[in-house]
């Protein structure tokens, strides 16, 4: 299924096979002083799935994604990969363990074009030496052609080959959402982080995302979680969702299951006391 | 009109990865390297002495300090200290080790500019914007105070200065006062040129790309796999080493002797104004930004004078100090992102041209 190769520097004992555990939450809790953003939140991604995340404004579903990002360190609670608790690291180790992310607001890099910020995705898979760089000859040539061509297909892929060589300042918002999806897909992540996909873009725009996320899911086998507003796109989308709600988990299932929750339509439209 | 990609079709990743992919560009620099080699048939020894050489010398120093402002985003004042580390490290291995190649020299003396780049740019971990600016400030003033204090670097002159020793390079003078302006500018030009070529590789390749991804956004270059502490740290280290071989050939090829003065703030101050100028993040900008700050003021004051004008030299002085003054704040106002972007912008209309857009 995979059509990219897989990156390097993964341990064959990590892999993990389709209908697996990929990503284990257990009683994870994050305070910062004195507000608890994530309480006890305890839930699983199965390798191959979309998983949804959602919930009112401030339920802590950032938090959980910088979480599983090793940006934010719960104070309790364990996370396993890929079957091993995962000791407290760095975004840039979760990196390289295969998990990529895009941003709610979106997080490019201005200054550079599409076809550069989608280049930076293949870092953690280039290693030509600093001599070879500057001189560009040799396994740097190799590396930045090979990589080009990665980049290309997955240019194709989102059809955004008419924008390659704009600076991505100058592309329009929905574009730049594509664009940064593309960047994430560069890695090849196992695990790919949306938050908010379809936050401010219009019907088609939506449209055309949700199509390249189950895309991205069914071809590439990539295992999705993302964080989304639009109820709509999630119940199309996800397998399973989970709610939180205050930092709490009040529901999770299969979105059928989870609309029909009585906890989650209190939490969405407020009950009366 | 002439500037056209029209036609120019690549075929493969690598013709289209080059540095110059439209063949226009590739005639223009071949032109302006081919101009640079027989400037010196036509030159005075003033033009290369006193215009060409520290043009491109302190073009070389804004790529420098481009590559730690401009690529890495990574504000610093002390440039005119890492330079002074270059000369000072230069001028012990030369007196240390007579018998070895001065362009040996010059460009291991980078090598140390680049050890003290690092230490000072450890704060850059840390602290961000203008703050890191005032930790590099902190790297400007003790660097400065070693120049003076510490008599070892100067071997004991009592001047307290450095004075260049005449060195040969495959049989010819190259430094020292004795050296002629030909053959110090063809040196310099060919160090400057590679270096150049060097830093765009490398620019445009995997480090080059991780430095503008902490430039741009660090959190997701952080998210993306990248280590800030190496990407910061390397680009201190790149652009320190930089710096380092344009302040020792500073000393050797264009002034000659130096005292710790010549790398006081004020140097700082004026590569910080030829990359601001020039454009940051842009090499060529360095170019303009550099020939923008240093030729014009001499062009003006020699120029004045040859048209005619007559006035005292140091009214010219003023004038010219003036003029400058005012056009730094006219390009400012016109185009924020310096000479180079207007540059780019020039070309980009020439490409369409006679359409507003494509």
């Amino acid at each position: 299924m995979n059509v990219l190769v897989k990156p390097a520097g993964m341990q064959p004992d990590g892999e993990t096979a389709p209908g697996e555990v990929l990503l284990r939450i257990d009683s994870v809790s994050l305070s910062f002083g004195g507000v608890r953003a994530i309480t006890n939140i305890s839930f699983d991604i199965i390798k191959g799935e979309v998983r949804a995340i959602i919930g009112p404004n401030g339920a802590g579903k950032t938090s959980m994604l910088n979480v599983i990002n090793g940006f934010y360190h719960p104070q309790e609670g364990t996370i396993t990969w890929r079957g091993k608790v995962r000791r407290k690291m760095k975004p840039y180790e979760a990196a390289s363990h295969g998990i990529a992310r895009t941003f709610q607001n979106v997080a490019l890099f201005k200054g550079m074009t599409t076809l550069d910020n989608i280049m930076t995705g293949r870092g953690l898979k280039m290693h030509s030496g600093f001599l070879w760089q500057c001189l560009r000859v040799g396994p740097a040539l190799r590396e930045e052609i090979e990589h080009r061509r990665k980049v290309e297909e997955i240019i194709d892929f989102l059809e955004i080959q008419a924008i390659r060589k704009t600076p991505v300042g100058r592309l329009p918002y929905g574009l730049q959402k594509r664009v940064e999806l593309a960047r994430a897909l560069a890695m090849e992540p196992e695990l790919l982080l949306l938050d908010e996909p379809m936050a401010g873009m219009n019907l088609e725009e939506k449209e055309d995302m949700s199509r390249f996320i189950l895309d991205v899911n069914q071809q590439f086998g990539t295992t999705i979680a993302l964080i989304e507003h639009d109820m709509g796109v999630v119940m199309d989308l996800s397998d399973r969702v989970v709610v939180l709600d205050y930092g709490r988990k009040i529901a999770d299932g299969p979105p059928e299951e989870v609309q029909a929750n009585q906890d989650v339509i209190d939490a969405y439209l407020g009950v009366s006391h | 009109m002439f500037y056209r990609e029209a036609g120019q079709y690549k075929t493969t990743y690598a013709a289209d990865q080059q540095i110059f992919p439209i063949r226009q560009d590739r005639i223009g620099i071949g032109v302006i390297l081919v101009l640079a080699l027989l400037l010196p048939l036509v030159a005075s020894e003033f033009m290369l002495s006193a215009i060409a050489i520290p043009f491109l010398i302190l073009a070389l120093a804004t790529i420098g300090l481009n590559i730690l402002t401009g690529y890495a985003g990574q504000l610093s004042l002390g440039t005119g200290a890492f330079m002074g580390v270059g000369a000072y490290s230069c001028y012990k291995l030369v007196t240390i080790f007579p018998e070895v190649n001065v362009i040996v020299h010059i460009l291991l003396s980078g090598v140390f500019a680049a050890a003290a780049g690092v230490v000072f740019g450890l704060p850059s971990l840390r602290i961000k914007g203008l703050y890191l600016a005032v930790t590099t400030l902190a790297a400007q003033f003790f660097l400065e105070w070693c120049f003076i204090r510490i008599s070892w670097l100067y071997n004991y002159n009592a001047s307290g200065a450095i004075e260049v020793p005449g060195r040969e390079f495959f049989g010819t003078l190259v430094t020292g006062p004795a050296a002629g302006g030909i053959s110090r500018y063809y040196v310099v030009l060919a160090i400057v040129v590679v270096m150049t070529l060097l830093i765009k590789n490398l620019i445009r390749g995997r480090i080059g790309r991780q430095w503008m991804m902490i430039r741009d956004m660090d959190i997701a270059a952080e998210l993306m796999g990248v280590r800030p502490l190496v990407a910061k740290l390397s680009a201190f280290a790149v652009s320190s080493y930089v710096c380092g071989v344009a302040g020792a050939m500073f000393v050797f090829f264009y002034l000659g002797a130096a005292e710790p003065a010549v790398f006081s703030i004020t140097l700082s101050f004026q590569v910080l104004f030829m990359a601001i100028i020039g454009g940051l993040g842009s090499l060529v900008g360095s170019f303009f930004g550099a020939a923008f700050i240093w030729i014009l003021p001499i062009l003006m004051r020699v120029g004045l004078p040859a048209l005619g004008v007559d006035i005292a030299a140091e009214t010219v002085f003023q004038v010219a100090q003036m003029v400058i003054g005012a056009l730094i704040i006219f390009f400012l106002i016109v185009e924020p992102h310096g000479l180079a972007r207007l540059w780019a912008i020039g070309k980009e209309k020439l490409r369409v041209w006679p359409f507003p857009y494509a």
